[in-house]
This record gives structure tokens, C-alpha cells and sequence, in this order.
């Protein structure tokens, strides 16, 4: 080959090898930012009844012109439950497995369906029904469906408008019934408090798998919007030596608090390894052999506080589990 | 290959040791430059009565840059330099300042490798490190390089196109008998951030750049540049780094009279953080293919070139890829404006002189850049996305006083963005001047006139649903320098830019992804009228006062219609 030709032959085939044009695109769709949105295929529901006890689940489809946010939500109209689903796609295809985004739980009841979708007015309803509830997850402390576990040691402040009770008028988180704490102690900052020994369910420990990274503690509570003063302190007493007992002073109590948050029902899981030791609300070393061991529990307290000076003060409480693998998904 | 000898070459750089060795070379001599710069600005709102923005505001400085170059052997050099800043109005320590402008040594050692720590000037190739010209201000008339080569030369910015770092470099050279004229070897590390001690990690450019010359026809090239974090150097775990890989290659022969020039480069770069704890940050993988075709006959002054180029869309080069204008950055004259004071938009004659417009280091990100200025080169040679024919003919001799060039750009995106459909991009440009002096006058009077014409189209068809590019603007520069008497000059300069259409500008998040689109309906226009005249007390010295009225109209803001009526006073030596 002629040396004039050879590198302008090399450069020439060295950039044409690199001049491909490419069939991607960087960004997101343009067509769906300004591309026409309709609906393709309507919304259907697999199993318009749908027995959650049994495990059943539904199937969601729809299918619109474009990729867009849409999102899916179940009302429960008797409870007012919802379970939400937002996704950006331009197909829905969803499974519910009778789960709730905003609690209270589903109970028996007729649903709504709505698919909404961002700036566009196109709306689509349907209905179904939940004919029964979901089993109860984990190892289920109380839900209150049968009022107090008579094993529980509960200890109420003399103070006024004490309530301390199990309450049935439409508002629990799951089920009908649900615990209701208040009152007012002008002295102390305990209100009330709820010690459940492993004892009230004929065991020496709870049965609870000895992996702290495992274990997670779950209560559904209540703040009511009028009063933002009451502090919940969930303790574990483990028994460390396993002489059956817990020892003050010798062996770990863990605990944490539920304090603030929104206004409502809301769901708190905790994972069991990640409480700590509290003195006064503040972190500080553990009593005992400083190990997570909730195979080794032997009494869960929940203690309610407020400040003395704050006045009347109240929350309640629900669906009380331990659950493994996973917090509690109501 | 057989090597008949092999000679360590010195002589080819600067520092000429022979040379110095035979003459007596002061041991302290001092350099540097002084400038007295003084604004008078009139703002005028057009829309409407502002009745909030001080419309009349004066500013200025008074600066020395002091160097002191020393010797103390023929093979050291020790520079060091320092800025004392008085702003006008600063009176008795008030708004004085005083910076360490320049430091560095360097030297040959052992007589064969030339080094340099401290402050360093660099540049390889424009794909690897490259101080790309900022754009609309750059190539004006003298009027208007006035003010853009005081911010050119307050951030460092040289006609090399170098950039300004602090670190070490050292070069050397082989030199053959045979096959092989000459190997030359440059490397070079800077530190670009310094850590925190917390989360940012120190940060170090480095470079390597081997050169082969086989022959005055034929010289290759291999080019190494990486940018990376230090890890340990602070508590973050994640690391940056950015390697680019380029070879070059320059070929001429002359036929004749017409001497052939074939010039490419082509490489690869990588960008990516490693040990990132959320594996949410891409890789960036790109690839880029540049090769130019020049041809020049030696009597005639008549050249052309023809270049082909590929940069595809992932290809990041922070060294090339960085602009000198920070669009983010604030200015210090009418920051904002009208009864909302609202921000000012930023104009081109504030690229002419707003410093804190302007950086000097190094982004690791592609930076925001304003298409109605440029649209099509935001980044220079090394923009990403592009690929484009180039070709250029031109006439410049200098028994002539007419110089003219023409520039055609046509080109697409190597990928879409938001759609498989390219954009296409078109530029055309012409560049004319006269240079009359020499032939006008037996003294050699300065006596030129300079025009320019640039029009850039940027185009994508729609859809039914998706509207379609079309974003087109145009620059007319014009300027004249006349010496009506011996050092007296008298000039004028004139810059009209007019931009209209539509555009959907990609917006990017921190990790470079194109996220989202911006709608922009661009339809405005910005107008620079200027005279003055200057006095050049030699070639190193002059003073010149010019008056400006500026008038800019963006159809997006109504605030964004108004005058500017400045007047500039600007002393200049350099010694």
C-alpha cells in the first residue's frame, strides 16, 4: 500500500467505526411528557371478592397510551382504610394482597377502586369486596379483640380522668376493639402502664428467634390530634442468666420511645437489635451482658408518660406483635 | 531497530542551558503588571418604572501583580509573584488586599529532565486538557477584548488555552539516530480539591504524554490523563475516578507548493465512582474520533481544512470539558434588577467583565451552558453528543490587507435525548478583516477594520405530540482601530446578537442523568455599541476610555428589558 494512502485510510476507518448511530436515548420518553394520554385497556379486577383469611390476593390490570405516574388506591368504605400504589409506567399490572398504606386495617367490607393519574382528569372506579381479614401476624402480644390478657400486670395511676380501657366504637387500628390510654397525673410522670410477662402465654420466654437482627416489635398507636404531651416507653426485660427471671440491676433491659409522629393510627416496628438502653430517655451502657437475646425476653412493659405539669395526656394502642424477618406489614 | 545513539535532549525546551550558560544571566530580575480600572455604569429599565435598583453605581480598582524571577543558577528558576488590590474607594487598608498570585520553581535537573512545582500552565491535546475559549466574547474587536483579556488575565486564562494548576510536571526527551528522530516524555499531577477531612477526599489530576516524532512529516502521540480521588483521605468510601486514553497522530508532506497537513486523534474515557455504597451512580463510557484534513499553499495564502468528528454521548473529559464561564455564578453589577428584584439574566457584556462569572478549576461535571450563545460547541472541541463535518477555507498573506475565513458546521447527536430522533446542528461563520496600515501610511499607522458573521441552527423535527427544535441565532461583531496620530487611537466595536425559536434543554442530576426537559422559548436580543480611544505609551503600556451602551430584550422576562450605558477607564502595563 501506498504510504500517502495508508493513514488518511487508517484515520478515515478509524472514525467510521466509531460514527454508529445509536437506537437509545438518553432522558426520559418525550411522548410521555407531551404524547397523548388515553386508556387502552380498562381497568379489571381479577377476584372482585376477595377472602384475605384464606390468603387470596387480586389482581389489578389496566393499560394507558403512556409511560406516566399513576396511582392506585383502595378505600375501604365501611373502615376507611386505604392501601395506595404509585408507579410511572404506561401498564398496571398489580397484585394486592390485602395490605393497608393508611391505616385502620381492612375489616369485611366493600372497597373502592380508583386509578388517578398525574395531570390528566381521567379517573377510573370500581368496587370490591374484602370478605375476610387478614391472619394476624407474628406472635401476637394482644390485638384486643378479647379485651386484656388476664396474664398482664397493668398498673394505672390514681390521677383523673383515668381511661386504661379496651375500647369498641368503630375506631381500632385492626379489628374492632383497640386500648385506650389517658389521663391525667399531676405528680408523677407515669400515667399508666401494661406489664405483659412471657407468663400470660404459658411460657417461660417468649418463643422468639434468638437472631436480634431478625426480630422486630410492631404496635399500632393512636395520637390523638389534641394532645402532642404523651410519651410511650416500650421495655423488654431480658433474662440473661436464665434463672427464668429478670433481675434489676444484673441483666439488660432494652427499650425505646414512641413520642410525636402524626396524628392517627400509624404503625411502629422496631427492629430488635437496633433498641438500646435508656435512662431517662437518654442512651447509655447496657445493665446486663449487653447482648440482644429476645429468645431470652421474659416481660414486655409498655409504659405511659407525660409530663406532670402538661396535663391530660392519651394514646392508643393496637395490634401488639412480635414478627420475624420483616417489620409487621399491616 | 537498531539505535545508533541516544542523546538526552534539553535544547528543545525553554530553558536553553547552553545558551544561558554562555551569557551572563541576571540573577534577580522583577516582572509583572500594573492596572487601574475604573466602571461607570447606568442602568435603565425599559418595561417598567424600577423604582427599587440604584440605577448609577461606579466601581473600579487599582492592582500591581509584583513578581520576582531569581536565578540563582542556570539551571533554576524561582518565580513568585503578589497581587496588591486596592478597589476604588479603599482608602487606608479599606478594600485592600493582598494575594499570592503566582509561585513556582522550576529547573532542569541532572540536564535532562525539566521540572516545574508550584503554578503551572498546562495543556495536551483538546480532548484531554483544554482551556477552551469562552464563548461570544472571545475573537472581538480590540475594543471589547480589552475587558475580556483582564478577566482572561486575572483567572489565568492563556492563548494556549492552558489551564492554571497547582502541582508538579517534569518533561524530557530521547533523542535516535535512526527510524526514530525523537521521544518525548511530559507528565504532570495537580491536586484539584483539597479534602475536608469528612466526606471529600482529596482530589489529584494527573497526566501522561508521550510523544514519537519519526519524522518532521509524521508524529504520533499517546495521552493518559486521570482524575481521582485519594481514598482514606477523608471518611467518605466512595472514590472518583475519571481516566481518559487518546492517541494523536499529525502527518504533512508538501507537494509543490501546497503543503498537506493530516491530523487525528481518538480515544476513550471512563467515568465512574468506585466503592460507592448505593451502586446508584453510573458508569460513563464514551468514545470519541477526530480527524482533520489541512491544506495551505505557501505563496498564495489561501488554506482549508476539512474535519470529521465523532464524540459520543457518554464520553467525559473533565481536563477539555470544562467551561470557563460558570452560568451559576453571581455578578457584582446590578446582581438584580426591576421592582421584584429579581436576578439579573446574565449578557454578553457581562462575560466580558464579571469575574465571578468566570472559574478556575476543574468540574467534574458537565457544566450549565447558555445555547442561545452556543448551542452546538457549549464544550468545545470535546462537547459530548456530536458528530459533525467541519470545513473551513480561508485567505491570509501578508503582501495582502484583506484576511478572510468561512467556517461551515454540519452535524447531528450521536444519541437522541428524550427521543431516537437527533438533533441537527448548523453553523455557518465568516470572518473578515483589513488591515490597512502599511499600506495607507509610510509609519505603519494602525488602521483595521474586523467583521464577523455567525449564524447557529440547532433543528429537530416534532412528532404530532412532540414539538419540534428549532432554535436559530446570530452574532454580527464589527469593529475598527484607527491611529489618527501617532500612539492615538480611536475605536469603535459593535455586537448584535439575536436568538428566536424553541429548545428543550436536558436537565441533569448530580450523577450527569438527564432527568427531565426544559422548555425554552428564546426570542431576544442583545446590542453592543462602544467607541473610545487609547493611547499606547510602547507596546507594553497603554490607556484607553471607552464609553458602551448596551441594550438587551429577552422575550421571557419582562425585566429583561433594558439599557446599560458604561463607561470604562483602563490602564494597562505590563513589565
Amino acid at each position: 500500500m501506498s504510504k500517502k494512502l495508508f493513514f488518511p485510510l487508517a484515520a478515515a476507518i478509524l472514525f467510521l467505526n466509531g460514527c454508529k448511530p445509536e437506537d437509545t436515548f438518553d432522558g426520559p420518553n418525550l411522548e410521555d411528557i407531551y404524547g397523548p394520554f388515553f386508556v387502552t385497556e380498562l381497568l379489571t379486577i381479577s377476584d372482585e371478592s376477595v377472602d384475605l383469611a384464606a390468603g387470596e390476593s387480586t389482581r389489578l390490570n389496566a393499560r394507558f397510551s403512556k409511560n406516566l405516574n399513576w396511582k392506585l388506591e383502595i378505600i375501604g368504605l365501611s373502615s376507611g382504610a386505604r392501601h395506595v400504589h404509585e408507579e410511572f409506567s404506561s401498564v398496571m399490572d398489580y397484585n394486592w394482597n390485602g395490605s393497608t398504606s393508611i391505616l385502620p386495617m381492612f375489616r369485611q367490607e366493600s372497597c373502592e377502586v380508583m386509578l388517578t393519574f398525574e395531570n390528566q382528569l381521567d379517573t377510573l372506579r370500581d368496587t370490591l369486596t374484602v370478605q375476610s381479614i387478614r391472619p394476624l401476624q407474628g406472635f401476637v402480644l394482644s390485638d384486643f379483640e378479647s379485651g386484656v390478657n388476664p396474664g398482664w400486670d397493668p398498673f394505672i395511676q390514681s390521677g383523673a380522668n383515668m381511661s386504661f380501657i379496651v375500647r369498641n366504637n368503630g375506631q381500632a387500628a385492626q379489628g374492632n376493639n383497640y386500648y385506650d390510654m389517658g389521663g391525667t397525673v399531676a405528680w408523677d410522670w407515669l400515667i399508666g402502664l401494661l406489664d405483659i410477662p412471657a407468663s400470660a402465654y404459658n411460657v417461660e420466654h417468649f418463643p422468639l428467634s434468638n437472631n436480634p437482627s431478625d426480630v422486630y416489635f410492631n404496635t399500632m398507636i393512636y395520637k390523638p390530634a389534641a394532645y402532642d404531651n404523651g410519651l410511650t416507653l416500650i421495655q423488654f426485660r431480658e433474662d440473661d442468666n436464665g434463672d427464668g427471671n429478670y433481675t434489676s440491676g444484673q441483666e439488660d433491659l432494652w427499650a425505646f420511645e414512641i413520642r410525636g409522629g402524626a396524628d392517627g393510627w400509624s404503625t411502629i416496628s422496631k427492629r430488635y437489635s437496633d433498641i438500646v438502653t435508656l435512662v431517662n430517655g437518654s442512651e447509655t451502657a447496657p445493665i446486663g451482658n449487653g447482648l440482644h437475646e429476645p429468645d431470652k425476653i421474659v416481660k414486655v412493659s409498655i409504659l405511659f408518660l407525660a409530663n406532670p405539669t402538661s396535663g391530660y395526656s392519651q394514646a392508643y394502642l393496637d395490634y401488639i406483635t412480635f414478627t420475624t424477618g420483616g417489620p409487621l406489614q399491616p | 531497530m537498531k539505535i545508533n545513539h541516544i542523546a538526552l535532549v534539553v535544547s528543545i525546551f525553554l530553558f536553553e542551558t547552553a545558551a544561558m550558560a554562555q551569557q551572563e544571566v541576571r540573577k534577580i530580575t522583577f516582572t509583572g503588571a500594573a492596572r487601574a480600572q475604573f466602571y461607570g455604569d447606568h442602568y435603565q429599565s425599559q418595561n417598567e418604572e424600577d423604582t427599587v435598583t440604584v440605577p448609577k453605581l461606579n466601581s473600579g480598582n487599582t492592582l500591581v501583580d509584583l513578581g520576582i524571577n531569581m536565578r540563582p543558577n542556570p539551571q533554576m528558576e524561582i518565580q513568585g509573584m503578589v497581587r496588591v488590590r486596592n478597589d476604588y474607594g479603599g482608602f487606608w487598608g479599606a478594600g485592600v488586599s493582598f494575594d499570592v498570585r503566582q509561585l513556582y520553581v522550576k529547573g532542569v535537573a541532572g540536564g535532562i529532565v525539566r521540572y516545574q512545582l508550584g503554578d503551572i500552565n498546562y495543556k495536551l491535546t483538546p480532548y484531554t486538557l483544554w482551556n477552551s475559549s469562552q464563548e461570544l466574547v472571545s475573537g472581538t474587536p480590540f475594543l471589547f477584548q480589552q475587558q475580556t483579556d483582564v478577566v482572561n488575565y486575572d483567572h489565568f486564562y492563556n492563548n494556549d488555552n492552558s489551564w492554571r494548576q497547582q502541582g508538579a510536571s517534569a518533561e524530557m526527551a530521547f533523542e535516535f539516530g535512526k527510524w526514530i528522530k525523537e521521544i518525548e516524555i511530559k507528565t504532570v499531577a495537580t491536586r484539584l480539591r483539597t479534602t475536608d477531612f469528612s466526606e471529600t477526599n482529596d482530589r489529584i489530576f494527573s497526566g501522561l504524554n508521550l510523544g514519537l516524532v519519526q519524522s518532521e512529516h509524521l508524529r504520533v502521540g499517546f495521552n493518559y490523563v486521570n482524575v481521582f480521588d485519594i481514598y482514606g483521605t477523608s471518611r467518605s468510601s466512595a472514590t472518583f475516578h475519571h481516566p481518559v486514553m487518546t492517541v494523536t497522530m499529525n502527518y504533512n508532506r508538501k507537494m509543490g507548493s501546497w503543503l498537506h497537513t493530516l491530523e487525528g486523534e481518538a480515544g476513550r474515557s471512563n467515568w465512574y465512582y468506585k466503592q460507592q455504597q448505593e451502586d446508584s451512580i453510573p458508569d460513563w463510557q464514551g468514545k470519541f474520533a477526530d480527524a482533520k484534513y489541512k491544506i495551505k499553499h505557501s505563496d498564495k495564502g489561501i488554506y482549508g481544512s476539512v474535519q470529521v468528528k465523532y464524540v459520543s454521548s457518554d464520553f467525559r473529559s473533565i481536563g477539555a470539558q470544562t467551561k470557563r464561564v460558570n452560568y451559576t455564578g453571581s455578578m457584582s453589577a446590578f446582581q438584580r434588577i426591576g421592582n421584584a428584584q429579581i436576578l439579573r439574566p446574565i449578557t454578553m457584556i457581562d462575560l466580558m467583565r464579571e469575574s465571578g462569572l468566570y472559574t478556575t478549576q476543574l468540574q467534574t461535571n458537565l457544566m450549565a451552558f447558555a445555547p442561545q450563545y452556543d448551542n452546538i460547541t457549549p464544550y468545545g472541541e470535546a462537547t459530548p453528543n456530536r458528530q459533525a463535518a467541519i470545513i473551513k477555507i480561508g485567505y491570509e498573506n501578508k503582501k495582502s490587507p484583506l484576511s478572510v475565513s468561512a467556517t461551515y458546521y454540519r452535524g447531528q447527536e450521536v444519541r437522541g435525548e428524550g427521543t431516537t430522533t437527533l438533533r441537527g446542528f448548523e453553523r455557518y461563520e465568516v470572518d473578515a478583516s483589513f488591515n490597512a496600515g502599511r499600506f495607507i501610511s509610510a509609519d505603519d499607522k494602525d488602521a483595521s477594520v474586523q467583521i464577523r458573521v455567525r449564524n447557529d441552527r440547532t433543528y429537530r423535527p416534532g412528532t404530532e405530540s412532540v414539538p419540534g427544535i428549532n432554535l436559530s441565532s446570530r452574532i454580527l461583531t464589527a469593529g475598527m482601530d484607527f491611529e489618527f496620530k501617532k500612539q492615538w487611537h480611536l475605536v469603535g466595536a459593535f455586537q448584535l446578537l439575536t436568538y428566536k425559536g424553541f429548545e428543550l434543554k436536558s436537565i441533569r442530576d448530580f450523577n450527569q442523568e438527564i432527568y427531565n426537559f426544559s422548555e425554552l422559548n428564546l426570542e431576544g436580543s442583545e446590542q453592543l455599541a462602544s467607541a473610545g480611544m487609547k493611547y499606547s505609551f510602547s507596546d507594553r503600556a497603554f490607556l484607553s476610555v471607552q464609553y458602551y451602551k448596551f441594550f438587551n430584550h429577552k422575550n421571557e422576562m419582562e425585566e429583561a428589558l433594558f439599557t446599560n450605558k458604561q463607561w470604562m477607564l483602563l490602564y494597562q502595563i505590563n513589565f
